[in-house]
Parts: C-alpha cells; sequence; structure tokens
C-alpha cells in the first residue's frame, strides 16, 4: 500500500511539477496543488498505463487527494487480481 | 470524409487561422486523418523566413490540436448550437519535430485517443509529408462551454 501511494505521489509530482513533499494524503489536489481538469486526466490515463486497468470517467470527480486516488487505484487491481 | 464546409461547423477558427483543409478519414471517437495544404502564400512564410520558407512548429501543432478538435466532437457528438459555445484549450504539448515542413508540403495528420472523457482528451498525434514523420507526439486538451 506504500508503495502504491509512493508511485501515486510520483505520477502527480511529475503531472504537476509539484515537490514531492507537498503531495500530502490529504493535500487537494485542485486547491492545493493547483491542478486542472487536464493534468487530473493525465494523472488517471497515467495510473492506467502503469497499472494496466482502465479507469471509468465516473471517478475523476472522486480524485480530490492522493488518498482518494490511492484508493481508486487500490479498488481496480484488487478486482483485476 | 469531411470537407471544409462542415470542419467550419465544427472548430471555430477560421482564416487566418483554420489549420486543416480536409478531414479524409474519420472513425468517430478513435481516429481522425486530416489534411493541410501547404501554400507558399501563407501569411507566415513572410517572415518565417524571409527568403527561407520553412511552416513554424508552433502552426504544426495547431493543425494537430485542430485535428483532434475533430476527434472530440465525433466522440461526443455535440450540436451546432453547442458547438458554437465551446472554446478549446491546450493544456499539454509533447511534440518531436523530425522534419521541416516547406511550402507545396501536404501535412497527413492522424489523431487518435489515449484517453477521452467528458470536456478532455489526451491524444496521440502523427504528421506526415509523402508518408515521412515530420512531426509527432502527445497533446492534452480540454472543450469548455463559453459563459457568455
Amino acid at each position: 500500500m506504500q508503495d502504491l501511494e509512493n508511485e501515486i505521489k510520483a505520477i502527480i509530482a511529475e503531472v504537476t511539477e509539484q515537490d514531492i513533499a507537498g503531495i500530502t494524503p490529504d493535500a487537494k489536489f485542485f486547491e492545493d496543488l493547483g491542478m486542472d481538469s487536464m493534468m487530473a486526466l493525465e494523472i488517471m490515463a497515467a495510473m492506467e498505463k502503469k497499472y494496466r486497468i482502465t479507469i471509468s470517467e465516473e471517478k475523476l470527480p472522486l480524485m480530490r487527494t492522493l488518498k482518494d486516488t490511492v484508493a481508486i487505484v487500490k479498488e481496480h487491481t484488487d478486482k483485476k487480481g | 470524409m469531411l470537407e471544409i464546409e462542415e470542419i467550419q461547423k465544427i472548430l471555430p477558427q477560421r482564416f487566418p487561422f483554420l489549420m486543416i483543409d480536409r478531414v479524409t478519414e474519420l472513425d468517430p471517437g478513435k481516429k481522425v486523418v486530416a489534411i493541410k495544404n501547404v501554400t507558399v502564400n501563407e501569411g507566415f512564410f513572410d517572415g518565417h523566413f524571409p527568403d527561407n520558407p520553412i511552416m513554424p512548429g508552433v502552426l504544426i501543432v495547431e493543425a494537430m490540436a485542430q485535428a483532434s478538435i475533430v476527434l472530440f466532437h465525433s466522440k461526443f457528438n455535440a450540436n451546432e448550437a453547442q458547438v458554437k459555445k465551446m472554446s478549446y484549450y491546450l493544456g499539454s504539448v509533447k511534440v518531436r519535430f523530425m522534419h521541416p515542413v516547406f511550402p507545396g508540403d501536404q501535412l497527413k495528420i492522424t489523431v487518435e485517443p489515449v484517453k477521452m472523457v467528458t470536456g478532455a482528451a489526451i491524444v496521440n498525434v502523427v504528421a506526415c509529408v509523402d508518408d515521412k514523420e515530420v512531426a509527432k507526439g502527445e497533446l492534452v486538451l480540454s472543450a469548455k462551454e463559453n459563459q457568455s
């Protein structure tokens, strides 16, 4: 779980060009990290590629923090088995 | 295939900034192939560069972005009234340029989605002249309804 969180944190840091230290589990993507809808989509696509999963469009607005995002990815990877 | 009249119903850009002339292939939501005929009469050749006309790379990206709007539109199938209210924005451009584009060249631009959702898309883009790749990369774009 910690590895997954660190990997996703690295993806978010790369897309948002933010210092990885500022990406805390509860930092809000839009308000705190200055993310926009296109960056959110880039993060979603990067996670789909890395974990070979497909995340539906409905999940995009639910990705509001690192914690939310890790949970969504975990849900998909668990389902994949 | 879409001729210029149909393209103008989708794209808000107009002269001198309409950068695709025809859509030769359209698989809704999956693939668009568009062409741009590059003529020596293009205004940008006056300054880019005098005595050595080369199409600016940013305008190749603009042509790619406009073909991407056609792809985006084909997936979500907005009606004419909705299209008129839309504005499109580029969020990220990762494009490599391999060869210069000169007057007389015909740019063939192929766009395929990486991920598309309502209001935003990531697309793979390739521009060729005579089947030789001149530029390729990835664009991130969004569509928003105008407030006014």
